[in-house]
């Protein structure tokens, strides 16, 4: 075994490519015919996308009585496959933002990628709860604070519109961080093309970029300010998902530990997603050196950390539950391990809190396969867990005599396949038609990119001068 | 492989450390003795302020030395010498704790069989909150604590001598095996200690509101350390603005993070609104103890919140000091938040006088224990601290972590 | 045709070079240049000697308005505009106001931010720089870094300036020239092609609202559930054998708060043994009276004399002072009342039990008023 040398910084891109060379890798895969693997990776998930348009027109057609959903579930797939896109999301501004923050270099190969998964992420959750209104097409209106004749007005105090106001704030605000940083690449994919069309798209998405630096201070300062919104933001979007379970008072949702859980589960299964989805694409286009096996490992590690995490709001809530002294608390929890759906309970529990602890040996947290299929572990669980939340406690609440056990049907597992579907489609076309991996960051952390010398300000920590360094 | 900084001179601590920490001390030590002699129950309810004030620190600290090997941190490699000084203080602060211990048939109802026999609640977690196992928890998990600082700062100490990698790699593997521990340790000990004292009461995420608190002033401490010394020339080649940065927007970080707990806590039992968990806020809402709640709000987020927000306000040393002892002064406020309403409560009891419930309890008591955690935690850095090097001179990620820029 | 001159550039091979030839172009007090570089570099801010970036202040000011404006629209409309009770909570309950504060106030500060980047920073879109398309340009997007002087700096002299990059080891120096279409061009604002795209766009959106409000709307599912699988009232069922859609309950139903009248076609019984369950108060006088003026009166005449407006142009209502009537006993009142006699239909449709049990008390008192007798007046 190899002993690590602390004293000098691992390297972030390897392969020694020159700038020119960076340019080259990213862009010209965009340009270049889409090879046999991309043509069947995405005829496999448009095919999925197919399964859900189908189901989701069968249940505007008929309504959503051909879910599964009935007394007293009444919330079931549909906002479990909220909650998990959602928290699928989490993991990008976590990448993009959160880690910026912290400079954790390792994060720009990623990051264009993660944010993009962000978005579409957020898009494909925002599916669920419109439709599971039921008459989508009305709802989207009144869903939201817009003055009408009826005099009637959203209701500020649900945390359902908490959601309303927490999800398109984060869409909004995650597409303008993703936009900004896709600028600069525009701009060289403009000057690189030789297709007219082409030029065209690219100088209206770039809106003129000229790469100055009396731009990239400003442009600098604003990336760190939405970096430094959207971390709140990040941690208020799952926290509100939670609340729409735990402001009830139905036992298994209250419990004041939910807010830090669900983001820290969130976080968990995102980045499961994030290297599940990073370990396709580059195999599909060959850019194992831009994302090297370090950053997959890095991430691996927060994945044990999060799943960690997880599995203590797991024991303290099971702990508190009992602790409390109230019969209906306990009774939810030991329902939950060992009542009808103790199946779920226990594929959640297995999948979240044991199989990342294969991570603590460096052999499994580097094996690609190995780490694959831990991932995909991962997000099963992490799925579940919604489903035992949300599916348990509703089953069996207060009144014994209501009490049913929830089945999905055909059309509950067709829009779950329907969501991977476009999630993973819409990935694939980003991948294909947009660079995946951020030109202008990659070059900034390259081999010999920056001075040798910090310019000639003096750093001391007394010195007034200066503010750049932005990173 | 010995990376080693041979440039590094090392100087004694400040004087005026020990000189302050012993007057402080003994001070501190004089009133305290005084108080306890006075009123022994409000001097036990005042050292449970200290002792959890001590313990925030010395956990926050040593969370942060673990932090940092496990995340592979370089900016604060500086001062994470600091850190494992002041880590001392969970091994340190269970002193202030003998009070409690003595006094807590009047301070803990559940010690008092004939309540917990009257309460279904209570008989029902009557095995966890059971004094001997209570005894069990503490000592098992302040040695348990006490044995990974130990075996940290040991490592961290030789490594200035012989500058060997190995030892960061072992407590690289260590930390991980800390991290666990650490975090049902403090969960478990927030909540024998300060959520016992109303035992009908349960909250999931108090554990993680301690911690949020701990962090927090832990991360103001060596800050204001840090500062101090670097403006001293204690740190070496010295230590700059980024890294200051860095140290500013982790307390700004947790300012937010704390208030984010705390808020979600207070919100989903307002909201459910369920006599068994609200029963908590109310004596805290009404009254003096509803002014003093404001003042929490104020105290423990907006004024450092906004004190940090500015980027240049992060970077400035008299900003950052200032805030910084805020900060501990604010740290000791939401102890006492949580823990004297108890006190209103128990005196609301004994004097048969409803309206003492939402009355707060501060004067002369109060003030020496707190006096004497300040003198403890002096006293002990410059007991510590001496003839120590300040900054890790073997540890090999310093070179880098010197030259840290954003 | 004269090329006007934009600036002269030079581009270099590192980040070096870079930051030294921007120290020297700043030091010799140029103002009107600028770098290029495909990345930010370290240290060049303060190489050319930038004032730190005020975009914070915009995100804080735009923050500010958000929070502001969405308390206030919250404050509005659960204190002002429709207050309503929702969970016991208070009008104005402000902890569950702060994440939507939250959330707005995010939401306006990035929104703003990046817009006051492009618009007021950045002056975006512009893509009819002059430097766009040129060669300098293309370089400094991909590996090269680059910097200009514009001719228009004070300081501007070519071959001094040409001299200095050289002396800094440029790659290559260029004359960045405007386009001749970029100085020539003119703005028009009735142009064909613009005007002709906005007549399409108009078309098109037309056309759409149309088809949503007046199609789309009607068309199943979107059609606020017109088609529901179940027989409406009056509509022809395939079901049943008799063609209905109405269904006659089943025999022995009773609907829900109405007690079926026991004494059908049996006045006497009902005098016998019915009894009127109200007191006699004013509440119930005022009632009766209400009701008697309404269902009554219109035959009865407002007194029950049998003197209605309607007399002679229907059958007379006979007064209701008569002996017959005086004597009855209150249950047959009440069964007049319910099932009609002679000419008179049954009211039960109409008046409720205790109305009609009311009417009774009314009609007594004014029988009483009609015919008092000397005891009465004591």
């Amino acid at each position: 075994m190899s002993t690590i040398d602390y004293s000098v910084e691992e390297r972030l891109v390897h392969g020694d490519r020159s700038l020119k060379q960076i340019d080259d890798a990213i862009v010209n895969p965009l340009d270049a015919k889409p090879n046999i693997k991309y043509i069947l990776a995405l005829g496999l998930t448009v095919t999925m996308l197919m399964i859900g348009a189908a189901s989701l027109g069968w249940t505007f057609y008929k309504g959503i009585g051909v879910w599964g959903n009935n007394n007293p579930v009444g919330w079931a797939f549909d906002i479990v496959n909220f909650v998990f896109w959602i928290g699928i999301g989490h993991a990008g501004t976590l990448i993009s933002a959160i880690l910026f923050l912290f400079r954790q270099r390792w994060r720009n190969g990623i990051a264009r990628f993660a944010e993009a998964m962000t978005i579409f992420a957020v898009m494909t959750a925002l599916i669920f709860p419109i439709i599971h209104t039921g008459r989508p097409w009305v709802a989207a209106v009144y869903l939201l604070p817009y003055p009408n004749q009826h005099s009637v007005w959203v209701n500020f105090i649900s945390p359902l519109l908490w959601d309303v106001f927490a999800v398109s704030t984060y869409f909004t605000v995650s597409f303008i961080f993703w936009y900004i940083g896709l600028i600069p690449d525009f701009a060289t994919m403009r000057d690189r093309t030789t297709s007219k069309i082409k030029k065209v798209i690219f100088s209206v998405l770039s809106l003129g970029w000229r790469f100055s630096n009396r731009h990239w201070q400003h442009y600098e300062m604003l990336y760190l300010i939405l970096a430094g919104l959207s971390t709140p933001l990040v941690l208020s979007v799952h926290t509100v998902v939670s609340f729409d379970f735990a402001v009830s008072v139905i036992p298994g949702w209250h419990t004041t530990i939910f807010p830090p859980y669900f983001v820290a589960g969130a976080i968990f299964s995102g980045f499961a997603m994030v290297q599940n989805a990073l370990i396709v694409i580059r195999k599909i286009f060959e850019i194992e050196d831009l994302i090297p096996l370090k950053t997959l490992e890095t991430m691996n590690k927060i994945i044990l950390v999060t799943g960690t995490m997880v599995g203590y709001a797991y024991g303290m809530e099971f702990f508190i539950a009992w602790y409390s002294g109230n019969q209906l608390e306990t009774f939810t929890f030991i329902n939950r391990a060992f009542g009808p759906y103790a199946w779920a309970y226990w594929i959640m529990v297995s999948c979240n809190v044991l199989s990342p602890q294969f991570f603590w040996f460096k052999k499994l947290r580097t094996s690609i396969p190995f780490m694959f299929v831990i991932a995909v572990f991962v997000n099963v669980g992490m799925w579940f867990e919604r489903f035992v939340i949300i599916v348990t406690s509703l089953s069996r609440d207060y009144l014994p005599s209501s009490w049913a056990y929830y089945r999905p049907t055909m059309f509950d597992f067709g829009l779950l396949i329907g969501s991977f579907g476009l999630f993973f489609t819409l990935v694939l076309l980003f991948a294909k038609n947009l660079p995946a991996i951020s030109i202008a960051e990659i070059k900034s952390v390259s081999e010999g990119a920056q001075p040798s010398h910090h310019g000639e300000s003096n750093h001391s920590a007394n010195g007034t001068h200066g503010d750049g360094h932005n990173g | 492989m010995s990376s080693k900084m041979n440039n590094y001179v090392r100087k004694n601590l400040p004087a005026g450390l020990s000189k302050w920490g012993f007057i402080l001390l003994g001070v501190g030590l004089v009133m305290a003795v005084i108080a306890y002699n006075n009123n022994p129950l409000r001097a036990s309810f005042a050292s449970l302020i200290g002792f959890m004030f001590l313990l925030s620190i010395g956990l926050g600290s040593l969370f942060l030395v673990a932090l940092e090997y496990l995340a592979g941190a370089t900016w604060s490699v500086p001062f994470i010498r600091i850190a494992e000084i002041l880590s001392t203080l969970v091994i340190i602060a269970p002193i202030l704790a003998i009070p409690v211990l003595l006094n807590m048939h009047d301070m803990y109802e559940w010690t008092n069989k004939a309540v917990v026999d009257a309460s279904h609640a209570l008989t029902q977690k009557k095995a966890y909150l059971d004094i001997n196992f209570f005894y069990i928890r503490f000592v098992s998990i302040i040695s348990l604590l006490g044995l990974f600082y130990y075996i940290f700062t040991k490592n961290s100490l030789k490594q200035d001598i012989t500058g060997d990698q190995k030892l960061t790699t072992f407590n690289v593997k260590l930390s991980a095996l800390f991290m666990p521990v650490f975090a049902i340790g403090l969960s478990l000990l927030a909540i024998d200690f300060m959520m016992s004292l109303e035992p009908k009461w349960f909250s999931t995420i108090y554990g993680v509101y301690y911690f949020a608190g701990s962090f927090w002033v832990a991360i103001a401490l060596i800050t204001l350390f840090a500062v101090n010394f670097n403006e001293k020339g204690l740190l070496g080649t010295g230590i700059n603005k980024d890294h200051y940065y860095s140290l500013g927007a982790l307390m700004f970080a947790f300012t937010a993070f704390w208030t984010y707990i705390a808020f979600s806590q207070f919100m989903l039992i307002w909201y459910a609104n369920l006599p068994e968990e609200t029963f908590w806020f109310i004596p805290r809402m009404t009254g003096g103890w509803g002014v003093i709640s404001i003042g929490l709000i104020v105290t423990h987020f907006v004024v450092p919140f906004f004190m940090l927000i500015q980027r240049p306000s992060k970077t400035n040393p008299s900003r950052l000091k200032l805030v910084a002892t805020m900060v501990l002064a604010f740290h000791i406020y939401d102890l006492y938040w949580l823990i004297y309403p108890t006190y209103s409560r128990i005196q609301s009891v004994k004097q048969n006088d409803a309206s003492l419930i939402s009355s707060p309890f501060f004067g002369w008591i109060e003030i020496s224990y707190i006096i004497l955690a300040l003198g403890i935690l002096l006293t002990v850095f410059s007991f510590v601290g001496k003839g120590k090097n300040l900054i890790p001179i073997g540890d090999p990620k310093l070179k880098r972590a010197m030259d840290f820029h954003l | 045709m004269d090329k006007k001159l934009y600036s002269v550039a030079a581009t270099f091979g590192n980040a070096d070079d870079i930051i030294l030839a921007t120290g020297k172009i700043a030091s010799a007090g140029y103002t009107n240049y600028d770098v290029n570089t495909p990345y930010p570099i370290h240290g060049m801010d303060d190489a050319m000697r930038l004032k730190p970036s005020k975009i914070g202040y915009f995100t804080i000011t735009f923050g500010l308005t958000g929070t502001a404006l969405i308390l206030w629209l919250m404050y509005w409309v659960t204190t002002t505009d429709y207050p309503q009770v929702i969970g016991g909570k208070p009008f104005f309950a402000l902890p569950a106001f702060i994440p939507i504060t939250f959330e707005a106030t995010v939401l306006l500060a990035a929104v703003g931010s990046a817009l006051s980047l492009f618009i007021y920073f950045f002056k975006f879109p512009n893509n009819s720089h002059p430097l766009h398309d040129t060669e300098y340009m293309k370089s400094c997007s991909s590996d090269k870094y680059g910097i200009y002087v514009e001719a228009k700096d004070p300081l501007f002299d070519e071959v001094r300036i040409k001299a200095l990059m050289h002396e800094c080891g440029a790659e290559n120096v260029y004359d960045v020239n405007y386009e001749e279409d970029f100085l020539t061009a003119k703005f028009e604002i009735f142009d064909k092609k613009f005007i002709g795209a906005l007549i399409v766009l108009a078309i098109i959106v037309s056309a759409s609202t149309y088809l949503h409000l007046n199609k789309l709307l009607y068309m199943t599912p979107f059609n606020w559930m017109m088609d529901q699988p179940k027989v409406s009232a009056q509509q022809k069922s395939t079901f049943f054998a008799d063609g209905f859609g109405m269904r006659t309950p089943v025999e022995g139903t009773v609907a829900r708060g109405n007690m079926p009248y026991a004494y059908k076609g049996q006045p006497d019984e009902a005098g016998k043994y019915l009894t009127n369950p109200l007191q006699n108060n004013d509440k119930n006088l005022a009632l009766g009276k209400a009701k008697f003026l309404t269902f009554c009166s219109p035959c009865h005449g407002n007194t029950g004399m049998g003197d209605s407006r309607l007399n002679g142009q229907f059958p007379n209502g006979p007064t209701l002072h008569s002996d017959k009537v005086t004597n009855w006993p209150d249950g047959n009142l009440y069964h007049v009342i319910t099932e009609g006699q002679n000419v008179m239909p049954g009211y039960f449709r109409q008046v409720t039990k205790d109305e009609r049990w009311a009417i009774v008390l009314y009609l007594r008192t004014l029988q009483r008023a009609l015919n008092a007798k000397e005891g009465d007046l004591k």
